[in-house]
């Protein structure tokens, strides 16, 4: 069976899980290996909800919030973006790729292009092939 | 700890999400989940009978617990939130998980999407499991109402509400009031005087005792929430402290500058100009060339800046019928000129339209059709032994033949696009813009004047370009919705809001730096972090940067979200096993 990676994905409420509703009633087709999990603000995005995706068998891990200057909230995008440097050195520092987790900006008219994000980014995970961290940590508890 | 008892419903939507996902699969399967009592599939869960199928099993099998899968969240959460309140339970024990817009839509595969909806479906289950009843908050509305834009549509707002004895603030960007009706002629399809209508409007919101207008004045920026804004006006050098309890957006469009497409030569050949200038020469009663001659010919190009991947690709929709009311104003002010309609499509939906079209078409007007993707007419000075000024060089689509248009005076139907300082307004009142910067409404159809900001309601143009009447008719339903909340006196709020549990709060005051809102004190007698729930709005942010865990996030609670993602992984994973 060909390898079909597992990706989540979060998106903030405002902008790009409007963006992704957009996709929807557009009928845009995207890949399937894409799960959204809705947070009122990318603000809201923990390092541990990251974390937690790929230990439980994530392989890969997809940020979207509003563009710079437009988030409903003012600027929970930028504290997303700051985490996000910042979890991008500790997943390297873990040995997972940093390439597995990505943050981009949609806003709630990007239908498309939050359709083309989610396979340029299926096809990215599928060529990194599977995360081992979950096989890792089960290995060592 | 009460026994968790679930019921999981799964949406066909008619065949929206049953033609691309196995909805009868999805609830076999989710039924054996731990703690689910009943899963079932129904046509339309929310319909009358698909809402009292939940209400009755809630009370038949003593649920407490509610997962729909479905449409999108921002379109139905609210109402099931209702039928669950409706059965006595409370409207937070209950999660969406969104299988058409996000999976039956987007996906070709059946067994793929068949796949993802149940794990969309176990994630829903799994948070619901950490979900906890929160009590309703509610906010008093102040009854003043804050309209920004002084054109037909804000016009049309401030009077409704000011007849109802409501405060009004009407804020205009420039001095005169009126916006763009009050620099056109005549209305279509019935050519009423736009004037009469309008400065009769004018009139009235000037010496309304219940309006207050600030002329030549920009919103800065707004503070609050619905019921509760604030915004400091400046004015002639004056600053007033304005409080209201909501907005009306109605900043209106303005008119397409055609001075960058070469083909028209707009601005280099002094009698070509635009529907809004043609207009101003209507209003001064003569219709002559710059030379001060009246026009044997008059050409008037249509699609000026819309439907056109150079400029703007969305239709207008005004210009058709306002080029036939030109004909028909030309036609009797000069009754022996030559009027060429050079189009792309003639659009003449809506009332009364179609039949001005037909009349108009029967006044000797020569329609001419050309490519408005690929090949637009070009307007070029005629030569001296012409007997025009200028001759239009068109591909003719219908007759398929290369013609000539002799042309004294031509009329670019210009389109109309976004304010200028459009971003600047949508972030001071805290509204998304879709494409083309128009403002966004709350739902294209189930909610077009509301926003996603609770108490901003946006109207007229400035949503998107349309008709008076459309304008008119949106200014209406805002203030009918507005002062629905007066009349209540107060509106029911998100109770996402944040918490403290000062037992482990550290006092490092990270929160309070991060809070977009200064939502968050700090007690310094305790040395811990208070939110102030009228102020927060829930973003959660002060939640994740919380570094010992003291700050929950209502409704998005760390738990919730992490047993989310645990239970869409596992499912997910289990699938892929087979």
């Amino acid at each position: 069976m060909t390898y079909e990676p597992t990706i989540i994905a979060f998106l903030c409420n405002w902008c790009s899980y409007t963006g992704a509703d957009l996709a929807g009633t557009s009928r845009m087709k995207y890949a399937s290996n894409i799960n959204i999990i809705r947070v009122m603000c990318s603000g809201r995005i923990e390092p541990m909800f990251v974390l937690s995706a790929f230990r439980e068998g994530a392989d890969g891990v997809l940020i979207c919030g509003c563009h710079p200057g437009d988030c409903h909230y003012h600027e929970g995008n930028y504290k997303c973006l700051r985490r996000f440097h910042l979890l991008q050195k500790y997943l390297t520092q873990m040995g997972l790729n940093e390439e597995r987790m990505r943050l981009e900006w949609i806003s709630a008219s990007e239908g498309k292009q939050f359709a083309e994000l989610a396979d340029d980014f299926t096809e990215k995970i599928r060529s990194l092939g599977p995360c081992k961290l979950k096989e890792t940590a089960e290995t060592l508890t | 700890m009460e026994e968790i008892r679930i019921g999981v419903y799964i949406c066909w939507c008619g065949t929206n999400i049953a033609k691309m996902v196995d909805v009868e699969d999805v609830a076999r399967e989710l039924s054996e989940m731990p703690d689910v009592v009943i899963a079932k599939d129904y046509k339309y869960m929310c319909s009358d009978p698909g809402q009292d199928l939940i209400i009755k099993d809630i009370k038949k099998h003593n649920l407490n617990r509610i997962v729909v899968s479905a449409c999108s969240p921002r379109i139905h959460e609210l109402t099931f939130r209702r039928t669950l309140e409706n059965a006595g339970l409370n409207p937070y024990m209950f999660q969406m998980a969104n299988i058409r817009e996000q999976v039956s839509w987007v996906h070709d595969d059946r067994i793929k999407a068949t796949k993802k909806a149940k794990a969309l479906v176990a994630a829903a289950i799994n948070r619901i499991k950490w979900h906890e009843s929160l009590d309703k908050r509610t906010v008093s509305i102040n009854p003043s109402t804050l309209v920004i834009g002084g054109g037909i549509a804000g016009i049309t707002a401030a009077l409704e509400l000011a007849d109802t004895g409501s405060q009004v603030f009407l804020v205009e960007k420039e001095r005169k009031l009126g916006g763009n009706m009050a620099k056109i002629d005549l209305t279509f399809p019935y050519l009423n005087s736009a004037q009469q209508i309008i400065n009769e409007k004018i009139d009235r919101i000037e010496h309304h005792p219940n309006i207050r207008i600030f002329r030549n004045t920009v919103i800065d920026e707004i503070f609050g929430y619905i019921g509760n804004f604030n915004s400091t006006i400046g004015q002639n050098g004056t600053e007033a402290e304005l409080k209201f309890g909501n907005i009306i957006v109605a900043t209106g469009l303005k008119s397409f500058d055609p001075s960058g497409i070469k083909n028209y030569g707009y601005g280099k050949l002094p009698d070509v100009i635009t529907s809004l200038e043609f207009e101003q020469m209507l209003l001064n009663g003569k219709i002559l060339t710059k030379e001060g001659k009246e026009p044997a010919n008059v050409a008037i190009i249509h699609c000026v800046g819309s439907r056109n991947s150079d400029e703007h690709e969305y239709c207008s929709r005004t210009c058709c019928m306002s080029a036939l009311k030109y004909a028909n104003q030309l036609r009797s002010a000069i009754p022996e000129v030559n009027i060429y309609q050079a189009y792309a499509d003639m659009r003449a939906f809506g009332k009364g339209c179609e039949e001005l079209y037909c009349s108009t078409s029967r006044k000797d007007v020569m329609f001419l059709m050309f490519d408005q993707q690929k090949d637009l007419p070009v307007i070029m000075e005629a030569k001296a032994d012409d007997s025009c000024k200028m001759v239009i060089e068109m591909n003719e689509k219908l007759s398929g033949e290369r013609i000539e248009i002799p042309a004294d005076l031509v009329i670019l139907m210009v389109g109309l696009e976004a304010q200028d300082d459009a971003k600047e307004l949508a972030r001071s009142v805290g509204i998304s813009m879709c494409g083309n910067s128009f403002f966004m409404e709350k739902h294209p159809k189930l909610d077009p004047v509301a926003t996603t900001t609770s108490g901003v309601y946006v109207v007229g143009n400035c949503q998107a370009p349309k008709e008076i009447p459309d304008a008119i008719s949106q200014a209406k339903a805002a203030t009918a919705r507005i002062m629905a909340t007066i009349k209540q006196g107060e509106v029911e709020v998100e109770v996402i809001t944040a918490e403290v549990n000062e037992d482990i709060c550290c006092g490092c005051k990270t929160c309070i730096q991060v809070c977009p809102y200064t939502a968050i004190t700090f007690d310094e007698n305790n040395s811990v972090s208070v939110v102030n729930e009228a102020i927060c709005k829930g973003c959660g942010t002060c939640g994740s940067a919380c570094p010992t865990g003291a700050i929950r996030s209502r409704h998005f609670t760390d738990n919730q979200i992490l047993s989310q993602i645990k239970g869409l992984m596992s499912k997910s994973l289990e699938l892929n096993e087979l």
